[in-house]
C-alpha cells in the first residue's frame, strides 16, 4: 500500500496543553476510521492533516507533500468539517457553486459538478433553498457535497454522521463504503464505535492526543472481550436476581453493594446478557429500579487498552 | 501555466473571493444601517440647501460652506471610518466567528488572495456607500437652473472623491489588518478610530504624523476647513508626501493583512 | 421505584421566586465578563480619571488660590460623569454589552432561555443587569468615591454642607447615562446575530449624531438643535440634575423626551426580536 497519508512524530500543543502527542500512523487508499472519545484530539488530528494548523513538533504529509500552506494540494482534497456553520443566505447550489468556483473550474462545469454533488447527497430538490432553512440533516449533507464536489482523492470527514437520520446515516455510510472502492482515501473520524465499523475495518484508535492502537477493529473488539464488562444493577430483590443470573456461564462475578438494593455483575458477552435480563425479570417479577453500565462507553475501552 | 495565465487564474480567484464576500457581507439588512448614515449625511445638505434658498436664518452661508463642513466632519471623519471599520473588520473576523474560515482555507487558492479578494469587496462596498453620498450631496447644494454654479467647483468635488478614495484605501486596510490579527478587533479598530485619532489635538509634534487622519486632512482641498481640524492636524504634510504616505501604508497594512492570514492559526472555537 | 412507574418528578425542593428569576441570568453574565482580562484591564484604565481627580482634589487643598480648573464644586463632579461617560461609558457599553443578545442569538441559545420558567421580560432584565453593573464602575461608583474623597480631603464640614445634595445629583446622572446607554446597546445587539454590527452601529449613533449636531448648528447658527446627539442630550439632562444653566439653547424637556423616546423605542425592539423560534423564509 503507497501511503498517502503519513504523520511522523506528530505532535501539537497549545500553551501547556498537548493536544497531539507523538503521533505516527499511514494510510493509503480505502477507508480509515479515526476513533477516539470527545477530547481525544481527533478534530485537532483533522485540523493538521486539512493544514488549518500547522505542527508543534513532527511532519503531515498528503499524497507525498507538506499541506501547511501548499495550498495546489487542496485541488485532490476534500474537507467536511465537523461544524455546522454556513452562508447561510445562500442557497445549496449558489454555496457548491462559489466553493467550486475557487478550483478554477468553468462556469458549465461548476453547474455540473455542483448538480451531480446534490444528486449524489440527494439534495437536489432542496438546492435552490437557503441553507438557513436547512434541517440538521441536510446542513449535514450540503456539507458532504462541497467536500466531494471536485471530485477530491482524499477525502477527511470529521463526524460525518452527526444529526443524520438513520436512513441518510445508511446512505452516508454506503458513499463512504463506494469512495473506499473507488480507490481515493477516505479518512472518517467519529466517537462511535458501531458507524466506524460499519464504514471500515481499519481504525485508528485516539486518546489524550495519542494513538493507543491501529488495526483492524475486530482485533480491538477481541481486546475488549478479554475485560468483562461490569453491569450496575437496582432491583427489589437483588439476591435473588443474582442467583439466576450467576447460572450463565458469561458472568464471572458479583459483588453487592452495602445498602443491599444492588448489585454489579461481570460479564464477558454484553449483549447476550441484556438480551437475556428482561426475560428473567418479568418471569420472577423482580422490579428493575436502576441500570447503568459503566463500561458502555468508548472512555472504559480506551481505560483498558491503557492498563 | 504560463505568466499570463497564472495572472488570469489568480484575478479569477480574486474576483470569486470579492464575489462571495459581497454576498454575504454587502446583501444583509446590515448594509441598510450604514446606507441610513449616508442618506442622513444626503439630508443634511437637503436641509443647508433649503435654508439657503428659503432665507429661513438671515445669516448668509455659501454652498461651498456647507459642503466643506459636511465633508471634513460628516464625510472624512466619520463616514469613511465607519463603513471602512465596519466592514474591514468584519472581513477575516466575520469567516472566524461564523466558522466559515475553513471552507476557504481548504480550497487550492493561496491565503493572500484571500485576502486580497476580501479587500476588494470591502473598497467597492465603501465606494459605493461614500462616493455617490458626496456627489449627490454637492449636487444637492449647487444645483441651480443653470450649470454654470454646478461646475463652479467641480474640480474640488473631484479633488474630495479622489481623497476619500485614499482614504478608504488606508482605512480599510487598516482595519482589515486588525480584522485578521485581532479576536477583538472592532474594539481595537474603535479605539484607534474614535480614541487615538481624536487623542492627537492634544499632543504635539511629530506624533500628528502617526496617524491616518493627518494626511487626509493634510490634503483637504477645502480652505475653510474650520479651527477644529487645523488644531487637530497641527502643521500639513506636502501634498505628494500625503498622497505617498497613504498608498504606502495601504499598502504595509495589506502586506501585514496578508502575512497574518498565511501565517496565523485561526483557531475556530467549537 | 421501578423504572416502568418512573415519570416526570416534580422538583420537592424550593425555589427562587418569579420575580427574582432574573438575578440568575446577570449573575451568571457579570461572573463571565469578569473572568475576561482585557475587560478587566478596561475597567482599571477606567479609574485613571477617578484618579487624575483625587489627585485634582488633593491638590485643590494645598492652596488658597482660587485655580478655575481645581474649584471643587457640583460641575467638577458633573463634569467628571460626562467624560467618563464618553470615552470609557462607551467601550464599556460595547464591550460587555454587544454581544448579550446577538451571541445568543447566533448561538440559538434563546430556545434554551424562553423554555426554561422565564418570561421575556426576565431575560431582558438579566441581560440589562448585567450591562447596568458594570457601567456603574466607570460612573456611578468612582462618581460617589469621588465625592467622599473630596468631603474626606476637607477640613471641615463646610463642603458638606454646601453640596450635600450632590451625592444624589451623582446617582441620578449615572442612572440615566447607565440606563439610556444600556437600553440603546441591547437594542443594536438584539437586531443582529453579529456583535460586530451591535457594537460599532452603537458607536456610530454616539458620534454621528453629535456630527449631526455640529454641522446643523453652524447650518443654523444655533444650538437649539442639541436634542439630535445622544451625548448633547446626556450633558443637558446632566446640567439640570446638577442644578446649572443648561449648555445649549434646546429646552431640557427636549433632551429628556428624546432619552425617554430612545430609551422606549429600544425596549419595543428588544421585545419585538427576544422571541424563541425564528422563522426563515
Amino acid at each position: 500500500m503507497s501511503p498517502i497519508l503519513e504523520a511522523r512524530n506528530l505532535s501539537k500543543w497549545y500553551g501547556q496543553v498537548i493536544a497531539v502527542n507523538k503521533v505516527s500512523f499511514t494510510t493509503g487508499a480505502g477507508v480509515f476510521g479515526l476513533l477516539g472519545p470527545n477530547g481525544a484530539g481527533k478534530s485537532t488530528l483533522m485540523k493538521l492533516i486539512t493544514g488549518q494548523l500547522r505542527p508543534s513538533q513532527g511532519e503531515i504529509t498528503l499524497l507525498g507533500e507538506r499541506i501547511w500552506n501548499n495550498y495546489p494540494l487542496f485541488n485532490r482534497i476534500g474537507f467536511c468539517p465537523e461544524q455546522d456553520s454556513f452562508y447561510e443566505r445562500m442557497t445549496g447550489g449558489e454555496f457548491l457553486a462559489a466553493l467550486l468556483r475557487m478550483h478554477g473550474y468553468s462556469e458549465s462545469e461548476i453547474a455540473q459538478r455542483a448538480q451531480a454533488a446534490l444528486e449524489t447527497v440527494k439534495l437536489v430538490e432542496a438546492g435552490d433553498k437557503k441553507i438557513g432553512g436547512y434541517s440538521k440533516g441536510m446542513r449535514q449533507r450540503i456539507k458532504m457535497a462541497q467536500a466531494i464536489a471536485h471530485d477530491p482523492e482524499v477525502l477527511i470527514l470529521d463526524e460525518p454522521l452527526g444529526g443524520m437520520d438513520p436512513v441518510a446515516r445508511s446512505e452516508t455510510i454506503r458513499l463512504v463504503r463506494d469512495w473506499g472502492r473507488q480507490g481515493k482515501c477516505v479518512l472518517v473520524s467519529s466517537h462511535i464505535l458501531h458507524e466506524i465499523e460499519a464504514m471500515t475495518r481499519n481504525i485508528v484508535l485516539v486518546h489524550n492526543g495519542q494513538i493507543l492502537a491501529e488495526g483492524d477493529v475486530h482485533q480491538i473488539r477481541d481486546l475488549i472481550d478479554k475485560h468483562p464488562h461490569n453491569i450496575y444493577i437496582r432491583c427489589s430483590r437483588p439476591r435473588q436476581l443474582a442467583e439466576l443470573l450467576v447460572a450463565f456461564p458469561d458472568v464471572v462475578g458479583v459483588r453487592f453493594h452495602p445498602d443491599g438494593d444492588a448489585l454489579t455483575l461481570e460479564s464477558r458477552k454484553p449483549d447476550e446478557f441484556y438480551d437475556r435480563l428482561p426475560e428473567i425479570l418479568l418471569r420472577n417479577e423482580i422490579e428493575l429500579e436502576e441500570i447503568t453500565s459503566p463500561d458502555d462507553n468508548l472512555q472504559a475501552v480506551f481505560h483498558y487498552l491503557v492498563k | 501555466m504560463s505568466a499570463n495565465a497564472k495572472l488570469a487564474h489568480g484575478w479569477r480567484n480574486i474576483n470569486t473571493i470579492a464575489s462571495l464576500t459581497l454576498d454575504t457581507l454587502f446583501w444583509s439588512k446590515k448594509t441598510l444601517f450604514v446606507a441610513a448614515i449616508s442618506v442622513l449625511v444626503m439630508l443634511l445638505s437637503l436641509v443647508g440647501r433649503l435654508i439657503m434658498t428659503y432665507r429661513w436664518i438671515r445669516a448668509p452661508f455659501t454652498s461651498a460652506e456647507v459642503f466643506s463642513s459636511l465633508m471634513s466632519t460628516a464625510v472624512i471623519h466619520f463616514l469613511v471610518v465607519f463603513v471602512t471599520l465596519f466592514y474591514g473588520t468584519a472581513l477575516i473576523s466575520e469567516e472566524v466567528e461564523g466558522k466559515t474560515l475553513t471552507y476557504l482555507f481548504v480550497r487550492p487558492i493561496p491565503k493572500p488572495t484571500i485576502m486580497a479578494g476580501k479587500y476588494l469587496a470591502l473598497i467597492w462596498i465603501s465606494s459605493l456607500l461614500v462616493i455617490p453620498t458626496i456627489f449627490i450631496s454637492y449636487a444637492i447644494l449647487y444645483i441651480r437652473t443653470d450649470i454654470g454654479p454646478f461646475l463652479e467647483d467641480i474640480g474640488t468635488l473631484g479633488k474630495d472623491i479622489g481623497i476619500v478614495f485614499l482614504a478608504l484605501l488606508a482605512y480599510g486596510s487598516l482595519f482589515s489588518m486588525l480584522g485578521a490579527w485581532l479576536k477583538h478587533s472592532i474594539l481595537a479598530g474603535l479605539v484607534y478610530a474614535f480614541g487615538w485619532e481624536g487623542l492627537i489635538s492634544y499632543l504635539p509634534g511629530f506624533t500628528r504624523k502617526l496617524t491616518i487622519t493627518h494626511y487626509v486632512q493634510s490634503i483637504f482641498p477645502h480652505e475653510n476647513a474650520g479651527t477644529a481640524i487645523a488644531m487637530m492636524i497641527g502643521e500639513r504634510s506636502g501634498l505628494l508626501e500625503s498622497i505617498l504616505t497613504l498608498i504606502l501604508l495601504t499598502g504595509l497594512f495589506l502586506t501585514t493583512a496578508s502575512l497574518l492570514l498565511r501565517e496565523k492559526e485561526y483557531v475556530l472555537d467549537q | 421505584m421501578p423504572i416502568y412507574d418512573l415519570g416526570y418528578r416534580h422538583w420537592s425542593g424550593r425555589r427562587t421566586s418569579h420575580p427574582y428569576r432574573w438575578w440568575a441570568i446577570t449573575r451568571r453574565g457579570v461572573g463571565m465578563l469578569a473572568k475576561n482580562k482585557r475587560f478587566l484591564v478596561l475597567m482599571i484604565l477606567s479609574g485613571i480619571p477617578f484618579l487624575a481627580r483625587s489627585v485634582m482634589i488633593y491638590a485643590s487643598t494645598l492652596t488658597e488660590k482660587n485655580i478655575p480648573m481645581l474649584r471643587i464644586d457640583a460641575r467638577f463632579f458633573e463634569d467628571f460623569l460626562s467624560q467618563q461617560m464618553q470615552f470609557f461609558g462607551l467601550f464599556v457599553a460595547v464591550f460587555a454589552g454587544a454581544g448579550l443578545i446577538s451571541n445568543d442569538l447566533r448561538a440559538n441559545a434563546l430556545q434554551i432561555y424562553l423554555s426554561k420558567p422565564i418570561t421575556r421580560r426576565d431575560y431582558l432584565i438579566g441581560k440589562l443587569g448585567i450591562l447596568v453593573f458594570f457601567l456603574a464602575l466607570p460612573t456611578l461608583v468612582p462618581g460617589l468615591l469621588l465625592f467622599l474623597v473630596a468631603v474626606l480631603f476637607k477640613s471641615n464640614l463646610e463642603f458638606l454642607q454646601e453640596f450635600y445634595w450632590v451625592p444624589g445629583s451623582i446617582v441620578a446622572y449615572s442612572l440615566v447615562i447607565m440606563f439610556s446607554f444600556a437600553l440603546i446597546m441591547l437594542a443594536f445587539s438584539s437586531l443582529s446575530r453579529s456583535s460586530r454590527f451591535a457594537g460599532v452601529n452603537f458607536i456610530a449613533i454616539f458620534f454621528f449624531s453629535k456630527i449631526l449636531y455640529g454641522i446643523l448648528s453652524s447650518i443654523l447658527r444655533s444650538s437649539r438643535v442639541a436634542w439630535i446627539s445622544l451625548g448633547n442630550n446626556l450633558t443637558q439632562v446632566g446640567d439640570l440634575l446638577f442644578g446649572h444653566d443648561p449648555r445649549y439653547l434646546s429646552p431640557g424637556w427636549a433632551s429628556i423626551l428624546a432619552l425617554a423616546l430612545l430609551g422606549c423605542g429600544s425596549v419595543w425592539i428588544i421585545h419585538r426580536r427576544i422571541r424563541a423560534v425564528e422563522v426563515v423564509s
